[in-house]
């Protein structure tokens, strides 16, 4: 189990790696730069500003200075942000995007698995159709017109009672957090209650379900010792990626409830060619579902016997 | 006391599907008796999984449908229970193990514990009490180790020691029946013969009967005491070992004796299969279900169903085919009850 787990991070290292690289090269074939910006910027200015940067080196040596630095841990200052450290950024707004995306994840989990095994045991009943009907919605229905809709959905509640029961927007309380985390869970709510389902039909099917009937076991437990567990087994799989998904791509929710998260930031400097800060932002980000991956592997090994040995 | 454990009257199962309703079973009745073995034998689709799915009430219901017929075990009707009144018996007075051992057995939990949860969930044990128990159990099915093995998981066994876990799981609440759907089609020859071994030992050691479901011959001739030919739902021919093999008394056992591959004579003796195919069960035909295969077909069987005669050479040997009626022409292969008569006449 250790050596797999070391073999994985080894391995996720050299992923890191690629994306790192990868990131420069495509960021480098972007016309313009980081100066561009700035107004009337004379020749001698520009010059100047390109040497204290770095930005008069050539890509290899730049490359190279980068891939030292962030081996040190320091992704550099910001271009556009004086004197802001890409470092602090990422210290100061990740774990807000980091916290509502666990949030999220967790209402997105839970939820997928308790409306999957809803549906399945009322298969092509009232109580499925209505469910798979909202399941379409939830994933076709892009997430800032949910976000919309639970502010509107908020200011109707808080204006029946009087009071500011859950705040409508902005961040700091658990309040704060319930809707936006709700909104950004749903799509992959939606997602997750489609596999669950489909996992949960497959499982009824498996001969073991047979031998637990033939066992004369009471359907509530077939259904919590012999179904769920094994029908859980593909929804874990996904987790993984969905959870740097979620939290890397709540941004637009971000900004509708104004939450001081680090999508921001990392869409801002995609759009103003904030070298230091789009590198750093993307590693950290890429790092971050690298681990979540293997996270979930390892996870997994204990829910599945046969995944442990290997 | 009654020597008949199990009786199982006129039983009909359906499955509706989109093309229609397959009358999969159609009113097959047997006896199982105390202490012995019953074979059901028959080709793939003959109904013989259903007929004890339907008796242990695990049929998947919609889309199946018991349209019929009785079981008593004991005297104490099984069909038609409610799941909490059938897991009175499934289990405790029955136990059952499945073709496919692979497949059969909870991938995610120890083989310890989905054996103690028999014990657990029946005798009220607790789960160390239990997994104690199922060592000993592990143990009388022959599984060396066992003490280790109960903290295995199933992928960790191969498919005749998963065979074994199965029959200790099915033995643990001391049942009077086992019933084994297939339970060496999906292992090889000589793990085969292992688990019939285990079988054998253990209907003695154990007093219990087995309902031993297969299409294989050679394992009923080895195996069972009485004996059912299924086909196209129905069963055909019943009566014991020897009145089955050397008395066949309906063509359809002839063909499935005829189609089986012998050691003794002439090695380059082709096989006989039996031509064509099984009647479609969407509408079982008015008459014999086998009409269109058998080569003793007459005018007759096409659109009446035969009744279930009594072959009057033993007891309890019948076969449901029109050449055992006192006016059929006599046909050398086939025994009939009249064909002494015949002869002398």
């Amino acid at each position: 189990m250790l050596a797999y787990t070391l073999k994985r991070l080894l391995a996720g290292g050299i992923t890191v790696w690629f994306i790192a690289t990868a990131t420069f090269v495509a960021m480098h074939q972007v016309p313009g730069d980081p100066l561009m910006n700035d107004k009337a910027v004379t020749p001698e200015i520009r010059k100047n500003l390109e040497q204290k940067y770095g930005l008069d080196k050539s890509a290899t040596e730049q490359y190279f200075i980068f891939l030292g630095n962030m081996l040190r841990g320091d992704f550099g200052i910001s271009f556009t942000q004086q004197n802001r450290r890409v470092n602090d950024i990422i210290r100061d707004h990740f774990p807000v995007s980091a916290t509502l995306g666990l949030l999220a994840i967790f209402f997105a989990a839970t939820g997928g698995v308790l409306w999957g095994a809803l549906t399945a045991i009322y298969r092509n009943r009232l109580p499925d159709i209505i469910i798979m009907f909202l399941v379409i919605l939830g994933i076709s229905v892009p997430s800032f017109v949910f976000a919309a809709l639970g502010q509107l959905l908020l200011v109707n509640i808080n204006s029946m009672l009087g009071q500011s029961l859950i705040p409508v927007a902005g961040w700091g309380t658990f309040a704060h957090m319930l809707m936006p985390s709700l909104v950004l869970g749903l799509g992959t709510m939606a997602f997750l209650t489609r596999l669950m389902r489909s996992s949960m039909l497959e499982v009824v099917n498996e001969e073991y379900i047979k031998t637990a009937r033939a066992k004369g076991l009471s359907p509530v437990r077939i259904f919590f010792r012999h179904q769920l567990r094994n029908a859980i087994l593909p929804v874990i799989t996904v987790l993984g990626p969905q959870v740097a998904a979620i939290t890397t791509g709540g941004f637009v929710v971000e900004l509708v409830f104004a939450i001081p998260g680090l999508g921001r930031y990392f869409v801002q400097a995609v759009q103003q060619l904030d070298y230091t800060v789009i590198m750093g932002t993307t590693v950290f980000y890429g790092a971050f579902l690298v681990f979540m991956v293997i996270l979930v592997d390892i996870i997994y090994g204990f829910v599945d016997p046969r995944v442990r040995l290997e | 006391m009654n020597n008949r454990i199990l009786e199982v009257e006129d039983l009909s199962v359906e499955f509706s599907t989109y093309g229609g309703d397959v009358k999969a079973v159609r009113g097959v009745s047997f006896a199982v008796t105390r202490g012995e073995t019953m074979a059901i034998v028959g080709e793939s689709g003959c109904g013989k999984s259903v007929t004890v799915q339907a008796i242990m009430g695990i049929i998947p219901m919609p889309p199946g449908r018991i349209t019929s017929g009785s079981a008593k075990l004991d005297g104490n009707e099984l069909l038609g229970l409610s799941p909490k009144e059938a897991n009175e018996f499934r289990g405790i007075q029955i136990g059952m193990i499945f073709q496919d051992p692979m497949t059969s057995l909870n991938p995610t939990m120890t083989i310890g514990d989905q054996i103690a949860e028999t014990l657990v969930v029946h005798r009220h044990k607790t789960y160390a009490e239990a997994s104690r128990q199922a060592i000993d159990l592990l143990e009388k099915t022959h599984i060396p180790e066992a003490a280790k093995r109960v903290t295995q998981y199933p992928f960790e066994f191969s498919g005749g020691m998963l065979q074994r876990a199965m029959i200790a799981q099915s033995l643990a609440c001391n049942p009077s029946i086992l019933i084994a759907d297939e339970p060496t089609t999906a292992l090889d020859v000589t793990i085969q013969g292992q688990i019939l071994e285990l079988m054998d030992e253990l209907q003695r050691t154990e007093n219990m009967s087995i309902i031993l479901i297969t299409h294989d011959l050679a394992v009923v001739a080895r195996m069972a005491d009485e004996v059912a030919v299924m086909y196209a739902g129905q069963i055909v021919e019943s009566g014991s070992v020897e009145d089955i093999f050397y008395e066949s008394s309906h063509p359809y056992t002839l063909g499935l004796k005829s189609a089986m591959p012998s050691n003794i004579g002439d090695r380059d003796k082709k096989l006989t299969p039996i031509i064509g195919s099984p009647p479609d069960l969407f509408s079982p035909p008015h008459g014999c279900g086998y009409f269109a295969r058998c080569p003793y077909a007459m005018r007759m069987c096409e659109d009446m169903q035969p009744t279930n005669f009594s072959v009057q050479r033993t007891e309890d040997h019948h076969a449901r085919c029109w050449l055992q009626h006192e006016a059929a022409p006599a046909v050398a292969e086939v025994s009939q009850s009249n064909q002494d008569k015949d002869n002398a006449g």
